[in-house]
């Protein structure tokens, strides 16, 4: 499927977010961050901590307020100051995932109104038992039990807490999740198992993700395309088998030797490649974002540019 | 024997079906809230005499002055010089004090309005500081001014304002309560705004918000549930602490009027009698600390029970 006929529902534009530090000091979370995220696609946000990719997150679900640029929801500007109406609009159909599930759930609330919590700030039900049935629903398809209505969160197990703050996004039936690490703070033997119930969600529901993680294995088996963040820049934005293949910018290239190897001859071969920003055109030429194959962005130069065009070429040589 | 074990190794185990809704299910019996908070405190058996204890107090103060209907205008024995200074008897079971009225009387009907003023008080002051507080932890544009606010009025001596106003309203139950009121809820509404703000950021909150959960549902349902067992400390602290205030009060003669049976006024007035007669003293003192150490001790085991990480 080629970039021009599918639907943009989401679009970041210069998107800059600073924090205020101290006296007159500002922190840049984000510079200037620019990319579309297509209807029903899992878009992922790479990078390592502190590079902005949570922040970038929650300037989208409005939590940290954009210092410059703007972003739009199905074409509709989202950041700023915002009707009472589109703000109902957004609140329904943009929803977030946490990363702590133990953080994220009110510990003194029972799983009941944990989930039906959304259901009431907008009123989304008829009466009482339209409520608890929609609730029933919600926890079944993230399969959970309705007996666990009456539960408090601690007494789940991690990825059940998640599942249940999965339910809680879905009952508001979004259109977008943003998924901020949602897998990081669980047990690698039901990572799978949530990783597979979004998928499943995503594919019922038709939902787009943007699904922010630092761990690229589990990225390549869920993303269609991955952004890579690097202090607050976007360096490169690809579809995911293509920035696994070709690599272009050498953050990403040293982001992705970093990868674990599940062998461990291999592994101990390996040679890992720190990032050198020295390697970088030095020249002060301000860097934008520019296309290499369609599809396929890197942050650089024009001199860069030129240099990635030659890599570019040469592995698609070698690699066929 | 070891070959018949084998050979038997069909029988004895067989397949179990595996199924995904019984993986899911929670053994462990339902959990509720304020039961465990029951629980965890009648565990300790001090704790629960000691709860005995203050009820019994509370509910003599309570009922005891109005079967006696003991009123300080009224001494009928002033004129009879023999009821007068009696000693603790059977007949007589705390004495008589210097116009021969009962001190049993004067004790309890002066517990009684000491513990009605302290009760509402703290009612008012936790009332007006939880929903000021919570507002105040919430919004950083009320934050700047009331800092200010919280300042100037943390800043006045109480002493002098109790003064000044009981001159200005006239000494009585009402004035007395104002004067405790009017500046204390603040330093309640202080207390609550730097929890809340503690608790404000944390992601669950977060979460509440992006599910458009409005300030004051928040306060109600994320915030306040989480601050009970500091709000029950802090009212553990304050009703024995405005009792102690409202016996200061009278004793400096700023409390309640001459009317009204008060224990401050009592030992302000029995001080002068200590050498003679030392259990007119010690007696309405000893009413007032063990009032004020029980209500302490129950309302800081309340506080203990009312934290959930003493409930496992």
């Amino acid at each position: 499927m080629s970039t021009e006929d599918r639907e943009v529902i989401l679009s970041i534009k210069h998107v800059d977010v600073t924090f205020e530090t101290g006296h007159k000091k500002k922190l840049r979370a984000v510079k200037d961050a620019n990319f579309d995220i297509y209807r029903g696609e899992t878009f992922a946000l790479v990078g390592e901590s502190g590079s902005g990719k949570t922040t970038l997150g929650r300037a989208i679900m409005r939590i940290n307020p954009c210092s410059a640029g703007e972003i739009l929801f199905e074409g509709k500007r989202i950041s700023g100051k915002i009707s009472r109406e589109e703000d109902k609009n957004v609140v329904r159909n943009i929803q977030m995932i946490f990363q702590d599930p133990a953080a994220s759930l009110n510990e003194r609330a029972t799983i009941e109104y944990c989930i039906s919590e959304g259901l009431y700030n907008f009123h989304l039900y008829k009466d009482e038992a339209d409520r608890i049935a929609k609730v029933d629903r919600a926890l079944e398809s993230v399969g959970l039990l309705p007996e666990h209505k009456s539960r408090y969160p601690h007494e789940f197990s991690g990825g059940q807490r998640q599942r249940v703050g999965i339910a809680r996004a879905m009952i508001m039936d979004p259109k977008l999740i943003v998924a901020d690490e949602p897998i990081s703070a669980l047990d690698v033997s039901i990572r799978a198992q949530v990783l597979n119930l979004m998928n499943r969600l995503k594919a019922e529901r038709n939902l787009t993700y943007l699904f922010i993680a630092h761990d690229l294995s589990v990225v390549r088996f869920i993303a269609d395309r991955i952004a890579v963040i690097h202090l607050g820049e976007i360096v490169e934005i690809a579809e995911s088998e293509t920035l696994f293949k070709y690599p272009m910018h050498p953050y990403t290239v040293s982001l992705l030797s970093t990868v674990p190897m599940p062998d461990p001859l291999v592994e101990k071969s390996r040679k890992h490649i720190v990032y050198d920003p020295s390697q970088l055109d030095q020249s002060g030429e301000e860097r934008e974002m520019r296309e290499l194959r369609p599809g396929h962005f890197v942050f650089c130069t024009s001199s860069e540019y030129a240099k990635y065009e030659e890599k570019m070429s040469r592995m698609e040589r070698e690699l066929g | 024997m070891e070959e018949k074990i084998l050979e038997n190794r069909d029988d004895l185990f067989a397949f179990a079906e595996f199924d995904e809704h019984e993986s899911e299910h929670i053994a462990a019996p339902q959990y509720s809230y304020w039961k465990s908070v029951w629980r965890t405190f009648i565990k300790n058996k001090f704790t629960v005499a000691v709860s005995i204890l203050l009820l019994v107090l509370i509910l003599f103060a309570l009922i005891q002055p109005s079967i006696s209907g003991y009123s300080p205008l009224i001494a009928p024995n002033i004129n009879n010089s023999e009821m007068r200074f009696l000693k603790p008897s059977a007949e007589h079971i705390f004495g008589t004090d210097n116009v021969g009225n009962e001190v049993f009387d004067v004790v309890w009907a002066g517990a009684r309005n000491s513990i009605i003023i302290s009760f509402v008080c703290t009612g008012i002051n936790m009332i007006l500081g939880i929903l000021i507080g919570a507002l105040w932890g919430f919004s950083k544009k009320m934050d700047k001014w009331m800092l200010e606010v919280y300042n100037v009025i943390s800043n006045v001596p109480f002493l002098l304002l109790a003064m000044i106003l009981s001159y200005v309203l006239g000494a009585g139950m009402g004035t007395l309560i104002f004067v405790m009121c009017v500046t204390e809820w603040i330093f309640v509404a202080f207390f609550i705004r730097t929890q809340v703000m503690i608790i404000r950021d944390r992601e669950y909150n977060l979460a509440s918000k992006c599910l458009g959960t409005s300030t004051w549902t928040m306060i109600k349902n994320n915030i306040l549930p989480y601050l009970i067992s500091v709000i029950m400390t802090y009212v553990a602290r304050m009703i024995p602490s405005l009792i102690s205030y409202e016996v200061f009060l009278s004793y400096m003669g700023l409390g309640l009027g001459v009317t009204k049976a008060s224990l401050g006024r009592m030992i302000s007035i029995y001080t002068s009698y200590m050498s003679g007669y030392p259990h007119l003293f010690w007696i309405p003192v000893t009413v007032l600390a063990v009032l004020s150490i029980s209500l302490y001790i129950v309302g800081q085991k309340l506080a203990d029970a009312a934290d959930p990480r003493t409930h496992m």
